[in-house]
């Protein structure tokens, strides 16, 4: 029986051999496919799984300061604490609710429902002082993390708000300088690498890897504390007592284009910067409905450096540019005289002097004291519009300053081919085209200062955090835009304005001033609305310092000889003392510039 | 024919008793005892080996999650020694059995778990979207465990009853119609499951039968069948999809994230306890992944060693097969191993993705109370029929 039933049976056990063959195979083959993918796989696999796996915290660096000229703090940070929970490690959750409502003054429900929510962490509060964080910590409360972080602080709130700029919670900078030198201001963060399970908790076990933070670089500006305080105090002052739309008060140096004020007031705080209620209720806006758009563009309009970003008809100042123009042309000498009618007849347009009796017969000299249009508009056409925009393009009109800060504006100009005499006529007086202050301020600059055209600029070095200067920017030069000839008849011609003409109030007794008015009605004409300023320098024989006011659409008077020349004033007999700019005892006597 | 026979193996079985009882371990008399085979011994060890790597396993790779849901790490530890230890009862009760008596239990016992799968329908629970689970208190049970068990003791006996050796299709298709019933039930909601017990049934058919046409056209029928079955649902062609490709596919995460535990695992492991993609990675490593997290803590070497491992108990179970003298005891050896070899290789493949993703767990090794109860039974039933084996010459 059991015989014949093994013989039956060979080929069962043939079948069920090469069963396990098969099997056997089978799994010599998954063992293969395992070595391939454990061996020639592994790498790949591994950093996939360690990418998975690994948690990056990152450790803010220390964003660099920004210090005035002086090495006055103009920007730092402040460390901030951000308070959170970890759920599952609370013992007690009714002492934390409590204990943190109370330190942090939040309404206990808030507390309640972030601290009972099943999460792996759980921020309660961020910005939190550090003062706050360390009494939380000091409570050893199970559970509650406070994480200790860089928030910017701008020491002086609003002081030069529109030149420093700000920065967004991730340490990068929105406007202004810190924009313009973010890369040198931000340092790198630092890395903790942890590793978690898949919850994204940390294994307490596993060790962590940490980067250093490297903190950022200081960048050393050319403001200067005081002054930018001065200039914004003038300011205000005129700001206040004119209603006016904005006042704008640039200080800088004529012959290396350190800026040394920038100011724009109303500035906004640094410290808020995305609160729109002061602006609002000037603006006469306060309580509206805003659409997310709109907010966001009266944030922006709120931002706006007027001296940089805007553009304006320079009006009367610009005569210093056409009048230099036709010296360096040699179309005019001093003694030229011309005659005033009060107006001038351009092809079929009438264009007037501010003074409707006209001035009468005159040298240059006098047409610059008194700010003559007529006489402005003759030189412009010995000029000749050709000749007048290639000094233009000498004097650097025709490009950007080349200013540190972002979102500089250009020039707004007619082409040359669609200048006829009326445009000429307008633009020898400074009407029909648009440049920025800083533009004008810069071209002025060059013209007294004996032709170098210089950079308006703030960035003069980066320092290293232990003070140890990184890297001096260098800005460009252009030598001779004017000659020096020209330079010093101008010099000449600009301190008569404030000795004997338009600019009599930006008189400082002891200094020598040059400088010039100007007042001009603003686009669209008609409106009532008139931009009222002047620019001054000293001393007007070797300028050491030059500043200019610009007040927009001032209420009342709006001449700029009347109000913008004692801003100047005002600015310059405070920082001139302070530069250390000598009285200049006895006005020398006047050279005699009649030479040919 | 078949009543004779029955009654020489049982005649078979009461001496092995004896013999076993009276030689001890070694025996003396070699020659005359060759019906007197104690315990296949080697067999234990590798079973009693396995179940001890599984729950050694399985405690690093579930700790986690038990901790997770349960606040308990041991909290699947101790579901699966409870499970082991009843299984381990029943591995020992049923090898002291003599199998033949199975015969009378093949069908009443395969229409029992027709029953419960059919309850299962009805008032399982529901866990991860399917219903497998049937609660008795604190105690559940997964009905397609014992379906498995019941198959390859009805058809062992069928066939080694009725028919001898499968030599016409008519046969073949007979044997087929018998396990539809339970293939149908099973698969309804639990594929993997009634793959196995498809695969069990081929292994059998194929032992039985002396030819090999047959067995080759059943294979084409499969491949036939699988691809109609395939392009029915657009769901499963998805599947293919995700296998050739499964980065791209949301539903390839569980897949990388066992080929990440593989890769990371090198040649020798991260080491005992220290896998990572257990910690809710691979998603409830302890299930069918958990060769993925053998794989990362003992690497190749570990992974290859378990491998062998499961060859070496298969091969046990050959070698049963080959030399019990009774055809019902060949089957019943055979279908065991074709049991055991078809889920290790199948689940390889998927926690490799060498074929595409369906739920296959690793035996003895990945987490579940009925399916290593009735596999130490299973063992018991192979170790039951180890007593008949002859030695040889």
């Amino acid at each position: 029986m059991v015989k014949s039933e093994r013989k039956n049976r060979t080929y069962n056990r043939r079948k069920l051999i090469l069963l396990f063959g098969i099997c056997s195979l089978m799994l010599v083959g998954l063992s293969a496919r395992l070595f391939w993918l454990m061996v020639f796989r592994a790498d790949y696999y591994q950093e996939l799984a360690e990418d998975l796996h690994q948690r990056e915290r990152s450790i803010k660096a220390a964003r660099g300061r920004i210090l005035d000229a002086k090495g006055v703090t103009l920007a730092s940070n402040r460390t901030v604490c951000t308070v959170s929970v970890v759920h599952s490690q609370i013992r007690d959750p009714e002492q934390v609710i409590a204990a943190l409502s109370r330190e942090l003054q939040l309404p206990e429900e808030t507390v309640r429902k972030r601290v009972e929510k099943y999460s792996s962490i759980e921020r309660i509060k961020a910005n939190v002082d550090k003062e706050t964080g360390d009494r939380i910590r000091a409570l050893e409360l199970a559970g509650v993390k406070i994480d200790e972080d860089f928030k910017r602080y701008y020491p002086y709130g609003s002081l030069a708000s529109k030149v420093l700029g700000f920065t967004g919670s991730d340490n990068q900078g929105i406007i202004g300088l810190e924009v313009k030198y973010d890369s040198y201001l931000q340092g790198s963060n630092g890395t903790i690498l942890t590793l978690t399970d898949a919850r994204g908790i940390e294994l307490s076990d596993a060790g962590e890897e940490r980067i250093e933070p490297v903190p950022g670089n200081d960048l050393v500006v050319s403001l200067d504390y005081n002054i930018q305080t001065y200039a914004q105090q003038a300011a205000l002052r005129v700001l206040e007592e004119k209603q006016a739309e904005y006042v704008s008060v640039l200080v800088l140096n004529p012959k290396t284009g350190e800026i040394q004020a920038c100011v724009n007031v109303p500035e906004f705080d640094l410290n808020d910067p995305y609160n729109l209620d002061d602006y609002l209720e000037r603006t006469g806006r306060g309580g509206a409905e805003l659409s997310r758009e709109e907010i966001q563009n009266l944030r922006n309009q709120m931002w706006r450096n007027q001296s940089i970003n805007d553009t304006y008809e320079p009006g009367s100042i610009f005569k210093v540019v056409t009048a230099a123009a036709a010296l360096e042309k040699g179309v005019v000498t001093l003694q030229d005289t011309f005659s005033c009618p009060g107006f001038r007849i351009v092809e079929d347009r009438r264009i007037r002097c501010h003074k409707v009796r006209g001035h009468g017969t005159e040298t240059f000299v006098q047409a610059i004291e008194n700010s003559c249009n007529p006489v402005f508009i003759d030189i412009g056409q010995r000029v000749g519009a050709e000749d007048f925009y290639g000094y233009f393009r000498q004097f650097g009109l025709m490009e950007k300053t080349g200013i540190d800060l972002p979102g500089e504006a250009n020039i707004i100009v007619h082409k040359l081919e669609n200048i006829g005499a009326v445009e000429l006529a307008t633009m020898s007086f400074g009407q029909s085209f648009q440049i920025t202050p800083m533009q004008m301020a810069a071209t002025v600059s060059a013209i007294v200062n004996g032709g170098v055209r210089v950079t308006p600029h703030f960035g003069v070095e980066i320092r290293s955090p232990e003070g140890k200067c990184l890297k001096r920017f260098t800005y460009g030069e252009k030598q001779g835009v004017v000659s020096e000839q020209t330079s010093e008849t101008m010099r000449y011609l600009l301190e008569k304005v404030v000795s004997e003409g338009g600019g009599k109030r930006a008189y400082i007794e002891g200094y020598r001033i040059g400088g010039k008015t100007a007042t001009s009605q603003t686009l669209p004409r008609g409106t009532g609305r008139y931009i009222s300023s002047f620019v001054g320098f000293a001393p007007a024989d070797d300028p050491e310092v030059l500043a200019m006011c610009i007040i927009c659409n001032p209420q009342g008077v709006y001449y700029g000889g009347t109000i913008a020349a004692p801003v100047i004033r005002d600015v310059l007999e405070n920082i001139l003392p302070y530069l250390g700019v000598n009285l200049s005892i006895e006005k020398t006597d006047e050279k005699a510039y009649n030479a040919d | 024919m078949g009543c004779e026979s029955r009654k020489t193996d049982l005649a078979v079985g009461r001496q092995t008793r004896d013999g076993g009882y009276m030689a001890g371990p070694d025996s003396t008399g070699k020659e005359k005892t060759r019906r007197q085979e104690p315990l296949d011994y080697s067999l234990v060890l590798v079973v009693l080996i396995l179940v001890g790597f599984g729950l050694v396993v399985l405690y690093s790779t579930s700790a986690w999650n038990g901790q997770v849901k349960f606040a308990d790490k041991a909290y699947y530890l101790k579901k699966q020694f409870l499970a082991t230890a009843l299984g381990l009862t029943a591995m020992y009760v049923v090898s002291r059995m003599d199998y033949h008596r199975l015969k009378a239990l093949a069908v009443p016992g395969y229409v029992f778990s027709l029953l419960l799968s059919t309850a299962v329908l009805f008032f399982g629970d529901e866990y991860n979207g399917s219903r497998r689970w049937l609660s008795l208190g604190p105690l559940s049970f997964q009905p397609a465990e014992f379906a498995k068990l019941a198959v390859i003791v009805l058809l062992s006996f069928v066939i080694s009853g009725r028919m001898k050796k499968i030599t016409t299709l008519k046969q073949m298709f007979l044997v087929m119609v018998w396990i539809l019933p339970i293939v149908g039930l099973v698969g309804t909601n639990n594929l993997s499951t009634a793959i196995i017990i498809m695969g069990i049934a081929v292994c059998l058919i194929f032992t039985a039968s002396p030819g090999y046409g047959h067995f080759l056209l059943l294979g084409g029928l499969g491949i036939g069948f699988l691809g109609v079955f395939l392009s029915v649902e657009s769901y499963r062609l998805e599947r293919l999809a995700i296998w050739r490709n499964p980065e791209a596919y949301e539903k390839g995460y569980q897949t990388m994230q066992g080929l990440y535990a593989i890769g990371s695992g090198g040649l020798f492991g991260t080491g005992y306890g220290a896998s990572l993609q257990k910690l809710g990675f691979v998603p409830e490593a302890q299930n069918d992944m958990i060769f993925s997290i053998v794989c990362e803590e003992f690497g190749l070497v570990g992974a290859v060693l378990l491998i062998g491992l499961f060859l070496l108990l298969v091969w046990r179970l050959l070698m049963i097969a080959l030399h019990v003298p009774d055809l019902s005891g060949c089957l019943l050896a055979a279908g065991i191993m074709g049991h055991i070899v078809i889920q290790v290789i199948l689940n390889i493949a998927v926690v490799t993705n060498t074929i595409p993703n369906t739920g296959i767990t690793l035996p003895f090794v990945s987490y579940g109370g009925t399916s290593v109860l009735f596999l130490l039974a299973e063992m018991g039933l192979a170790l039951s029929v180890s007593r008949n084996v002859r030695q040889e010459p």
